[in-house]
């Protein structure tokens, strides 16, 4: 029995520290995979609580639409390659705005879900499009990290974020409703990978498959013609 | 030792193995439970999509997750495995029936959820796989209870 009570008792020592470890070095209460979310199988309710983050004017007849995934390098691609073109050419420009969509693929990528929420507290003050870029920038650094939290707390403070606020944003399940929305969304609309790019006007979209900087200009501008005359 | 203990030595081996491997199984659900309410980071995966698993409709059965069901269960098992290691319980015919229905019971359920992940979430959690071995081996530890149940009853 004495054999035992040492077995039991190495197993025990072990078995806490493995399990105090990773809830120690894990994002305490911060909410990295989709939650349950009531509504989401009807579309209606779907398509109120998914919501896009939008750049540009609003009023802009074309719509460029990203289903995008943070930690996704083919997105980092579009968004440190191909995005900036398009701001400058085109959203800057008032002929399309860009709407960006959470479509974190969890399966592949366990930081991706939190990335996007990370985002969207950054976006509780107005700094979602410099975080979006800053962590596409960094991808490499925190897309393997184990401190995921504590890294992209770090950028927030880098952009001048209150820190305490956005770490309490983060350390929570905000915004989680509506990146899990995001991802239903996108299932509906048959996305099956990132970067998903839609190009829509007049309730018409267009899935672009290539989406380099020329293809997307090309098309856009095809269907500004009529009204701009050209 | 008592009488029985005496006539078939050695036989709480079996019940020693139990507590041991429902110990392990209990860190395991464990860490299962703290993912599932949150309290640790992105799940530590070598191989499989425990995110997927874990995130599935299946994760919960009536609202309660299954890795505490699994943290009960191995905490059910552990207890009665040490309660059948006192001398005045090793041939307690009560515990040998508990013990051998509790793995059975176990066993069943995890080859459920193994169902589960291969046939409807089709992705696989290393962490679940590593429960469904720990009870397949308590299962196998408990038949020697099976004797017990139709020996005469020692000091329970």
């Amino acid at each position: 029995m004495k054999k035992l009570y040492i077995t039991l008792a190495v197993v025990a020592v072990v078995g806490i520290g493995a399990v105090s470890y990773s809830i120690g070095s894990g994002s305490g209460g911060a909410v990295s995979a989709p939650i349950a979310v009531e509504g989401l199988d009807d579309m209606n309710r779907l398509v109120e609580l998914a919501q896009g983050m939008t750049k540009g004017d609003p009023n802009a007849t074309v719509t460029i639409i990203e289903f995008g995934d943070f930690q996704c390098p083919a997105c980092q691609q579009f968004a440190t390659a191909v995005k900036p073109q398009v701001e400058l050419a085109l959203i800057e420009s008032g002929k399309a705005k860009f709407v960006y969509y959470d479509w974190p693929i969890i399966e592949a990528h366990p930081n991706a879900f939190l990335a996007a929420r990370a985002a969207r507290c950054a976006g509780d003050q107005q700094k979602y499009w410099e975080y979006h870029d800053n962590l596409f920038r960094n991808q490499a650094r925190w897309a393997t990290s184990t401190d995921a939290v504590g890294m992209f707390t770090d950028y927030a403070a880098t952009l001048g974020l209150d820190e305490g606020a956005f770490e309490s944003c983060l350390g929570s399940d905000r915004h989680a409703d509506v990146v899990t929305a995001n991802m239903e969304l996108g299932l509906q609309l048959g996305v099956r990978g990132t970067p998903t790019i839609i190009v829509e006007q007049g309730g018409v979209p267009r899935n672009i498959l290539n989406w380099d900087f020329e293809s997307l200009r090309t098309y856009v501008e095809e269907l500004l013609a009529p009204n701009t005359g050209a | 030792m008592t009488e029985v203990d005496e006539v078939v030595p050695g036989a709480p081996l079996n019940r020693m193995l139990v507590s041991v491997l429902s110990l392990i199984g209990f860190f395991v659900a464990l860490y299962l439970w703290a993912h599932n309410a949150g309290l640790t980071g992105p799940i530590i995966c070598g191989v499989g999509d425990c995110a997927t698993v874990q995130s599935s409709e299946y994760a919960r059965i009536g609202g309660v997750p299954v890795s505490a069901i699994g943290v009960a269960g191995y905490v059910a098992l552990f207890v009665l495995s040490m309660m059948g290691l006192q001398p005045g319980r090793r041939s307690s015919r009560a515990i040998a029936a508990l013990l051998l229905s509790g793995s059975t019971f176990g066993v069943a359920f995890s080859a459920y959820l193994t169902y589960l992940e291969a046939a409807v979430i089709q992705a696989w959690c290393q962490y679940c796989v590593a429960s469904a071995i720990i009870i397949t081996l308590i299962f196998f530890a408990t038949l020697p209870e099976i004797p017990r149940l139709r020996s005469p009853e020692g000091a329970a």
